[in-house]
């Protein structure tokens, strides 16, 4: 039997054990229980990477597939001033690789933060040299930037995305929702040397890159109108220009021109007013060219016939008080002859025998007053007030292209209804949205919006448009080989000092379509302020013949001469 | 029949470390190819940036004139000849045939 001292030790020992384990118990619950969320998390941080990862933005190509926008990696550098002994020769070392000054590097490295960005979306060649310099707290990291290939081209339709590849302006801002990477975070482990072992969900990693779009427009026709475009607003020393080409048969744009031009790559020094895309922003009033509309009109409400009589009152008429001019005296000529001749006392004439209601419903009718409903961001409606808002001119002032603003896109679908045998398409820029595999999602056929005016009206407008080229005041829009219909337009525009017409300050233009006899093109050509001559026959029309001969060849549109050289192979 | 159940389950454990050890070998396998993927595929987009730029018909235009001294075709300069027969491709079809094509299709217009 033990004995009492010997007892004693056992308990003793017996107390220190309890304590000791009550000790290890009480740690063990304290670890494992009371701070368990906040440990997990914390060799969480140590085992695992969170990484978030974006989806590349999706791709923009031409209807050929050429690349107008993409993505790339690129690197982007970081700092983690908390880390750092000596800020001021960290960036002293990095300064002549980021090209920024070491004193803006040092503020930002002496932040109290723990992670800074010094330079985003850098060129990889920047990126290179860093990593070799090996900095302690700089880091680089790849993100996504947002490159167009081509530079100015089709910039005003493209537009461009910010920073943290969200769409700002034109396609980007329209189609985003299309167009952005999917966003995701996934969880990462890592082992004792920081390497990558075995991604949890390994399928999960890759978020889904944005869809790419498919657009309507041809870079070649693209390039033909903007070089054509920046030459002629160089030449008559315009403030800005705009040319639209579109196929009347589907209503889609082949091309979308604005001079002056800005590179997408580079906005971060530009003003809105430089990308804003003026062929469906900006409104003029179209003068002689709403002149197609007033006639389409009188032909299908059979108010006038081509060869209906109209007394040009030897250039002079007073109306409400006020003259109006034509630019040459003319008497008795035939209601053709008020078009080719552009004469705004013909047009004046026509529709007051139209009348208020039934010009204000054929206007309405050919999309004035009202948007084209086009994928793009910022059009606007254009003015056209209603009839019981006009004064006693408005009647012949909006005949002649005056009291209205137009769109250049406005007018340009409307004279591309004639050309489509008097239907009116809606105009559009994306043709197709596929996924990042290539499947297609969405295709975009063309729409018809309405009929406006019966086939024998669009032919019989034809046949005066083309008299207007001929015989008239778009002589310079000819294009050999080919049957040409449209019309000039030279519009006063209202001087802001004065409220009043200017006597300076003109909008020359030239709509119209080609071939005439089975139209492949409608284009309109507009030069906002030329200096010198202004006039649409002049600055514009030449502009039209010039793309449109161009765009023909390119298209392998036959010439009319071409088939008299099949008859003579074939007889050969 | 004792020592066939130890040497089993000896291979046993030797299989099970031997799969956790493959798994975290192929764990780095796969994780180097995907790095190699992320490497190829950002050269193939900086390549792609690159063709694009060099293929953009405004610069073609500048070294075909400026380098090659070549000329737009002038008026005339281009003529179509087609085959005895031959219709040409390009030209569409009427006016009205295209528009009762896209009577049908209107409905199927999303955006």
């Amino acid at each position: 039997m033990t004995t009492g001292p010997s007892r004693s030790r056992r308990y003793v020992m017996l107390l220190l054990l309890l304590c000791g384990f009550s000790i290890i118990l009480f740690r063990l619950a304290t670890l494992q229980v009371l701070q368990a969320a906040e440990l997990t998390a914390k060799a969480d941080r140590q085992h695992q990477k969170i990484v978030s990862f974006e989806g590349a933005r999706g791709t923009v190509s031409d209807r050929h597939g050429k690349v107008l926008a993409m993505n790339v990696e690129v690197p982007s550098v970081f700092g983690v001033p908390t880390s750092l002994e000596s800020p001021s020769t960290v960036a002293r070392h990095l300064s002549p690789v980021l090209h920024i000054r070491s004193r803006e590097l040092e503020r930002k490295l002496r932040q109290d933060k723990s992670f800074v960005w010094l330079a985003r979306k850098v060129e990889p060649e920047q990126g290179r040299r860093l990593e070799q310099l090996s900095l302690d707290g700089i880091g680089v990291v790849m993100e996504g930037r947002r490159f167009y290939p081509k530079g100015p081209l089709l910039a005003h339709v493209l537009g461009f995305s910010g920073m943290d590849g969200q769409g700002l302006e034109g396609l980007e801002r329209r189609y985003d929702s299309h167009l952005h990477g999917e966003k995701r975070v996934t969880v990462l482990q890592r082992d004792a040397l920081g390497r990558t072992v075995f991604p949890k969900g390994l399928a999960e990693q890759v978020p889904t890159p944005g869809q790419a779009l498919t657009l309507t427009v041809d870079e070649v026709v693209q390039y033909i109108a903007e070089k054509e475009l920046e030459e002629a607003v160089t030449h008559a020393h315009a403030k800005s220009g705009t040319i639209i080409v579109m196929e009347p048969q589907s209503g889609a744009i082949l091309a979308m021109a604005v001079s002056p031009r800005f590179d997408p790559n580079v906005v971060a020094a530009l003003t809105p007013d430089r990308w804003r895309n003026r062929a469906l922003t900006d409104t003029y009033e179209p003068g002689s060219t709403m002149k197609v509309v007033v006639a389409a009109a009188a032909l299908e409400e059979k108010v006038m016939t081509p060869g209906s009589m109209v007394f040009g009152e030897n250039g002079h008429m007073v109306i409400a008080n006020t003259t109006i001019h034509d630019h040459e005296k003319l008497g008795w000529i035939t209601f053709s002859e008020v078009i080719q001749k552009s004469s705004n006392i013909g047009a004046a004439k026509t529709g007051m025998a139209l009348g208020e209601q039934r010009l204000y419903r054929y206007l309405q009718g050919f999309g004035f007053g009202q948007r084209t409903e086009i994928d793009l961001p910022g059009e606007v409606s254009g003015l056209l007030k209603a009839p019981k808002d006009w004064g006693r001119r408005s009647l012949a002032s909006i005949s002649m292209g005056q009291e209205v603003g137009v769109t250049p896109l406005q007018m340009v679908s409307a004279v591309a209804t004639l050309a489509n045998g008097g239907v009116m398409m809606k105009p559009y820029v994306v043709s197709e949205v596929r996924d990042q595999k290539g499947r297609l999602l969405k295709e975009v056929l063309p729409q018809v919006k309405r009929r406006v005016v019966s086939p024998d009206t669009a032919r019989a407008m034809t046949t005066i448009l083309e008299g207007v080229v001929t015989n008239g005041t778009g002589a310079k829009a000819a294009i050999p080989g080919f049957r040409v219909a449209g019309k000039t337009g030279t519009a006063q525009k209202i001087d802001p000092r004065t409220g009043a017409y200017s006597s300076t300050l003109f909008v020359g233009s030239f709509v119209g379509y080609v071939p005439a006899e089975s139209p492949r093109l409608a284009m309109i050509v507009v030069i906002d302020e030329p200096q010198g001559e202004a006039w649409g026959g002049t600055v514009a029309a030449p502009v039209f013949r010039r793309v449109g001969e161009q765009v023909l060849n390119y298209l392998g549109v036959s010439r009319e001469d071409t088939v008299k050289i099949a008859l003579a192979t074939k007889d050969y | 029949m004792k020592t066939l159940t130890i040497v089993a389950g000896v291979m046993l454990v030797f299989v099970f470390v031997w799969e956790r050890v493959d798994v975290v070998r192929l764990g780095y396998q796969i994780e180097r190819l995907k790095t190699q993927k992320v490497l190829l595929e950002r050269e193939r987009d900086q390549l792609q940036v690159k063709f694009s730029a060099l293929t953009a018909p405004e610069r073609i235009a500048k070294v075909a004139t400026e380098k090659l001294g070549l000329v737009p075709p002038q008026q005339g300069q281009v003529l179509m000849v087609h085959q005895p027969g031959e219709v040409p491709s390009l030209s569409l079809p009427s006016v009205e045939q295209v528009r009762l094509a896209r009577h049908v299709s209107t409905g199927r217009v999303g955006e």
